[in-house]
């Protein structure tokens, strides 16, 4: 097995609670992201959140972004800092971009908000245009390009904002099998780029997430009880299955898709 | 196609003028005649410096109250605004009179009162439906709430504040003639559109309508094709739709 160490919390849950009036969504959700240290080599966290549709997801991840406050609880990142709006990179499903901007025009807004950035914004923006191979694209309006291109544009504009959370809300949805493989590997190179980057995925993919992830959360519902929270967490290092490139081969990667469906 | 409904048309009208209705061929000559002038000239460009003021004061005022309407305080007054859309200007006129110093200003103010609301009622909409995830977009970002207002409603709707002074160029155009009614003294298409109305002079009256109808065109395809320029953006979403 890969040698690496847990250490330091990154997130925190802790009794997160969201309701609509007497309607309860999410009900104490407790979680912890820690910062996983590999010797001899620069090693981010993939954690991703499962549940079926209509489990309240999305909210969760409103919760988690900070554009939206919790009914009770608290989620906290580094200091034990509440979370809120603009704390963590967020890509949404659309993979949104101001349409009236050209791509380079977003990412040096995004880019501006970066003070460790200050008048190196240009470089740096070249820079992670020529790794996600957007260079061509970036005199062009957000109209102008394809789903894959508008994603990565996405994902540039949260690394230049330099946060070292990304909240990835649905990003295998309505992909085919090949850009699938090509999002994964986009998404891994992304978790590599700082000791303490971390990807928070939700999807309700699950292949897809447990060949990406070391972590993963499943939100489910418990019988008699009201609201989803979350069920089960799997820590895919221990199984082997974390880090792997031929991941979806091994026999425990099928035996945890299964383990994960009947969990939902 | 577009040339044949206008030979229909103009075979109907002339088929149609009975002596009262004076003849496309008529009109016609009227028209190059009036061209040929230097009053209308000189009043076409009183009447369009007038507009232009007007438009430019009244976008000013629109977007000022528009942008101050995302405060709860003045979403009530920007929605009573709108409301004056309802209101008829040749009630107010006296009012107006009492309040302006003379008349170019009584005109420009009637011309003010009675663009904005249009104007306003347009931008209003456009704010509404600003998709929400603009909204959110800037706060992942980290923007403070004037970086947000700045961002999406002066950046990013700007192109559509132009289409709607595009749109609106139309209600300020037709007001015209209205106004300057009221004080012939300074000239412009409407004082000369009374004068030819009062002698019963039809033939210059509709050459002077064809006058109107074709700076209003002209207008129109100016307006457009600054805003494509201005705005790139826009041109794709046309290709698009």
């Amino acid at each position: 097995m890969t040698a690496y160490i847990k250490k330091q919390v990154l997130l925190k849950a802790e009794h997160v609670q969201l309701n609509y009036g007497d309607n309860v969504i999410l009900r104490d959700i407790n979680f912890e992201i820690k910062d996983i240290i590999r010797p001899g080599m620069q090693q981010g966290q993939v954690v991703s959140l499962i549940g079926r549709s209509g489990m309240g997801k999305t909210q969760l991840f409103k919760l988690l972004s900070g554009l939206q406050v919790p009914t009770a609880g608290n989620i906290c990142i580094q200091d034990n800092q509440p979370v809120k709006a603009g704390d963590m990179g967020v890509i949404f499903q659309n993979y949104y971009l101001f349409e009236w901007r050209t791509v380079y025009q977003s990412l040096l807004l995004a880019a501006k908000q970066n003070l460790q950035l200050k008048g190196k914004e240009k470089e740096n923006i070249e820079a992670y245009a020529e790794r996600f191979q957007l260079t061509e694209q970036l005199k062009q309006y957000p109209q102008q390009l394809s789903g894959g291109q508008r994603q990565r544009a996405s994902i540039i504009q949260q690394l230049l904002k330099g946060s070292d959370f990304l909240l990835l809300d649905e990003p295998f949805s309505g992909l085919d099998v090949c850009v699938l493989d090509k999002v994964v590997e986009l998404l891994l190179e992304v978790s590599v780029t700082d000791e303490f980057k971390t990807l928070i995925i939700v999807s309700h993919d699950i292949p897809a997430c447990v060949a990406i992830s070391d972590t993963i959360f499943i939100l489910g519902r418990e019988a008699g009880k009201p609201g989803a929270t979350i069920v089960k967490e799997i820590d895919l290092i221990e199984r082997g299955l974390a880090w792997q490139k031929e991941v979806r081969y091994l026999p425990a990667f099928a035996d945890t898709v299964e383990e994960i469906k009947a969990c939902l | 196609m577009v040339v044949l409904q206008a030979l229909v048309t103009l075979l109907l009208w002339q088929t149609a003028s009975n002596g009262l209705i004076p003849p496309p061929g008529k009109v016609a000559n009227a028209f190059l005649h009036l061209l040929s002038t230097r009053l209308l000239i000189d009043n076409l460009l009183v009447s369009l410096l007038l507009t232009i003021k007007a438009m430019l004061l009244s976008i000013l005022i629109t977007l000022l109250i528009a942008y101050l309407s995302v405060i709860p305080f003045f979403k009530g007054i920007a929605q009573f605004i709108v409301k004056c859309r309802y209101l008829t200007l040749t009630g107010l006129i006296f009012i107006f009179t009492l309040l302006t110093k003379d008349g170019s200003q009584l005109k420009l103010s009637l011309l003010i009162f009675g663009i904005v609301p249009f104007f306003t009622c347009s931008f209003l909409a456009v704010i509404f439906n600003i998709d929400k995830q603009e909204f959110e977009l800037c706060k992942t970002l980290g923007y403070n709430n004037w970086q947000t207002l700045y961002e999406v409603i002066i950046v990013g709707k700007a192109d559509q504040a132009f289409e709607i002074l595009r749109q609106n160029f139309a209600i300020s155009w037709l007001m015209i003639t209205m106004v300057e009614g009221l004080n012939m003294s300074e000239g412009g298409i409407g004082a000369l559109m009374i004068k030819y109305n009062k002698y019963n002079d039809l033939t210059n009256v509709l050459a002077l309508q064809l006058v109107i109808f074709l700076v209003g065109l002209l207008f129109d395809y100016l307006l457009g094709s600054i805003r494509l320029w201005l705005f790139p953006h826009t041109k794709l979403q046309i290709q698009v739709s």
